[in-house]
């Protein structure tokens, strides 16, 4: 005789599978992350004591954590602005009628496409003072005397790499508005000539206030990636010169691996986190608020 | 629309003839992998990976797999920078290799100290204590008198390689011995588009490595021999202000440089003066062979008064305590030394990696090797000087092994005291105070 469930059970059996992966991928890395916080852990044995809330108290006094989010701050905000400035250029040029412009669309999407890795390696051979190619034209123009030290001086090392991160990541922002650039009724923009608007004023008065929704979220979502960018600053400037370029990303991972005190990375990382959530707060507030 | 008939779906696979099939298929390949799985499998990790290197080591490992049919030896690439994060992740989350070579030898002690390889004793009386030479694993001897690791190597790291060609060109008749001499010889030399010296000032383990050896050159130490900081002392800040001064002979990209961009800087001609080991000698052969009967290897300059001071890394071979397969392993550890296997390898970097048993350093087929039969002076210092070379891990004859030295270099606290100081004009006094706390710190964590 078969039995069957209530129908109350079968709603929430059926959520659990989505818990379960939820719970596995989102919430046990996060309960291991602050669980790991509270030790002092050496990073090969993952064994120390417990010191509760000491690495918070750590991280808080020490100087490191707060010009690593200084830094942070400057690399996000600059990089961002530099994508949104390129990637909304580039969707307002691809958007228009325009010969090759599949090929154009296709090939605008290169710089995200290709690996961190390659596209530093490139860069950096690019920017490099014997051999490079920016260098050796600048020097040929005689526009300089003497190479340029893109990555190893200040302010250079961070522009650099703030000019880097907008080409390699500008290219989802061009996509993310290109597709809504397609769906914006003509008539608003014919209504708006009607009205006399010329190219500038109908751009600040239809696309743009069109575009705020998915500029947005993409703003949202580019802020929080740029934020804990590892890879790309790593590599162009391992954090010099000193620690100029040293991010948040950066400061964990030599504090995890370098210095092999996983618990406070962890504490780092946990802040950076909670950093991360309030600014995504505020600015869903500000989102919200707005609409 | 036609339906399909019963008919039809009983022509077709019934679901048990396909659920056996795939049990069948899965336990075929279950069976494979098992006839695979009894082939052990050794991992080989190593930072020294340059082509040529890793193709000695591919003939190693087919010579060793030829005579141990049950074996599989597998090597992965790391890197200097890189292996300390990976080792660390390695050991995290016990997915250790089971044999790792040319790390540093305050590598080996600082990972022995926290329990995390085997001894190696067995290995160096399987290859043979007699076949070294006096004293050349007791950079590895630990506090409990075992071996944390073996040589595998020598490597004089911080050699002057100079061209006699600039040399001539500026009135230079022999290598500077003082700084005050490599400082006007760099001036002499330096033009046409080629600069003075490749020193590096990047944020990274070579300008940290580097710099210890300017230290010992102006007579100072880093630790003092019970290992408290002994950085906050005179010569420290002699060398830094020698270390300045040198900046307007290097080119502006050396604040970024590690070891392969100083080395290229050289080899390419873009600098007049080098700072590295053995490779030099291989990598101009190759890849500027113009060069080759222009290169002039002489220890690196000291403070007037000054006792030279060689940075030796001590180029090891450890085992990781956790990975399977240990006698294998440390077979396979001991069979690198063979000579029909090893002598290539360090001959795909002739002069790079020195061979510390003295049969090999000895033998016709080390000795007649183009390159080295080429440069036999240039080998015969560097040899000495190895020999008698320290590092971070091991300052002095009176230091105990330092167990913290890789996270000193790998923390950057002295690349970064250099940094401040030439970068960013920071008073001395304020950044050597900076990085003696962050030191003094770094022991006591």
């Amino acid at each position: 005789m078969s039995r069957r469930l209530p129908d109350a059970a079968v709603g929430p059996l059926l959520v659990v599978p989505a818990v379960l992966l939820l719970g596995g991928v989102v919430a046990w890395p996060l309960a291991s992350a602050l669980w790991l916080s509270l030790h002092s852990l050496y990073t090969p044995t993952l064994e120390g004591p417990w010191v509760g809330l000491g690495n918070y108290a750590a991280v808080a006094g020490d100087g490191a954590f707060w010009h690593a989010l200084a830094r942070t701050l400057v690399w996000t905000a600059g990089s961002l602005s530099l994508q949104l400035l390129l990637g909304v250029g580039f969707a307002l040029l691809l958007h228009r009628e325009m010969r090759m412009r599949g090929l154009a669309r296709g090939l605008v999407l290169f710089p995200y496409f290709v690996s961190t890795v390659v596209a530093v390696l490139v860069w950096r051979w690019l920017l490099n003072d014997l051999y490079g190619l920016v260098n050796q034209l600048l020097l040929a123009s005689g526009l300089r005397d003497t190479p340029v030290d893109f990555l190893g001086v200040m302010p250079n090392a961070m522009l650099s790499a703030v000019a880097i991160g907008a080409w390699k990541f500008f290219p989802f922002v061009t996509i993310a508005v290109l597709a809504r650039l397609q769906t914006i009724p003509d008539q608003l923009y014919d209504a708006a000539r009607l009205d006399g608007a010329g190219a500038w004023d109908r751009f600040r008065d239809v696309t743009l206030p069109e575009l705020g929704q998915v500029l947005g979220i993409v703003v949202l979502l580019r802020a929080i990636w740029d934020f804990k960018e590892f890879d790309l600053v790593f590599l162009l400037t391992g954090g010099g010169p000193v620690d100029s370029t040293r991010t948040l990303p950066l400061l964990v991972y030599q504090q995890a691996f370098g210095l092999n005190q996983m618990g406070l990375a962890a504490a780092h990382a946990v802040a950076m986190m909670l950093v991360m959530l309030v600014f995504a707060g505020l600015w869903s507030l500000a989102m919200r608020v707005r609409a | 629309m036609p339906q399909r008939s019963a008919r039809t779906d009983r022509t077709g696979p019934t679901r048990r003839a396909v659920i056996g099939g795939i049990a069948g298929t899965g336990a075929a390949l279950l069976s494979g992998c098992g006839s695979a799985g009894t082939r052990k499998t050794l991992r080989w990790w190593s930072p020294q990976a340059s082509p040529d290197q890793v193709a000695g080591y591919r003939r190693q490992i087919a010579r060793f797999e030829a005579a141990h049919p049950g074996i599989r030896v597998r090597f992965e690439p790391t890197s200097d920078e890189g292996y300390p994060a990976q080792l660390a992740a390695a050991f995290a989350s016990g997915q250790v290799p089971n044999i790792v070579t040319h790390l540093p030898s305050f590598a080996a002690q600082g990972y022995y100290a926290r329990g995390l390889l085997e001894p190696m004793d067995d290995v160096v009386r399987a290859i043979g204590p007699d076949r070294y030479y006096p004293h050349a694993n007791d950079v590895y001897r630990t506090a409990d008198g075992k071996l944390c690791a073996v040589a595998f190597g020598n490597t004089a790291v911080d050699m002057l390689w100079m061209r006699r060609d600039l040399m001539a060109r500026a009135g230079i008749s022999e290598p500077p011995r003082t700084w005050d001499q490599l400082r006007a010889a760099c001036r002499a030399m330096q033009r046409d588009g080629t600069y003075g010296a490749p020193l590096p000032f990047g944020s990274n383990s070579m300008t940290s490595l580097i710099f210890v050896g300017f230290v010992h050159r102006a007579g100072g130490q880093v630790f003092a021999p019970d290992l408290s900081v002994g950085l906050d002392a005179e010569p420290t800040y002699a060398a830094l202000d020698f270390y300045r001064s040198m900046r307007e002979f290097c080119p502006p990209g050396a604040t970024g440089f590690g070891w392969a961009e100083s080395l290229n800087a050289f080899t390419s001609g873009a600098t007049a003066t080098g700072i590295y080991g053995g490779r030099v000698l291989g990598n101009v052969a190759r890849q500027n062979p113009k060069l080759s009967g222009q290169l002039v290897c002489a220890t690196y300059p000291t403070r007037a008064g000054g006792a030279a001071w060689t940075f030796n890394d001590f180029p090891s071979v450890l085992i990781p305590r956790g990975a399977p397969h240990l006698a294998e392993t440390k077979m396979f550890a001991a069979g690198l030394f063979d000579p029909a296997g090893y002598v290539p390898t360090l001959l795909s970097a002739p002069g790079h990696i020195l061979p510390p048993l003295k049969p090999i350093a000895e033998s016709k087929t080390f000795l007649s090797d183009p390159v080295i039969a080429a440069n036999r002076p240039a080998v015969e210092l560097m040899a000495t000087s190895a020999a008698n070379g320290r590092n971070l891990g091991f300052e002095s004859e009176k230091h105990r092994p330092n167990p913290r030295a890789g996270e000193v270099i790998a923390s950057n606290v002295l690349a970064r005291m250099v940094q401040q100081v030439v970068l960013e004009n920071v008073n001395p006094r304020t950044a050597v105070g900076e990085a003696a706390v962050h030191l003094d710190r770094l022991m006591k964590a």
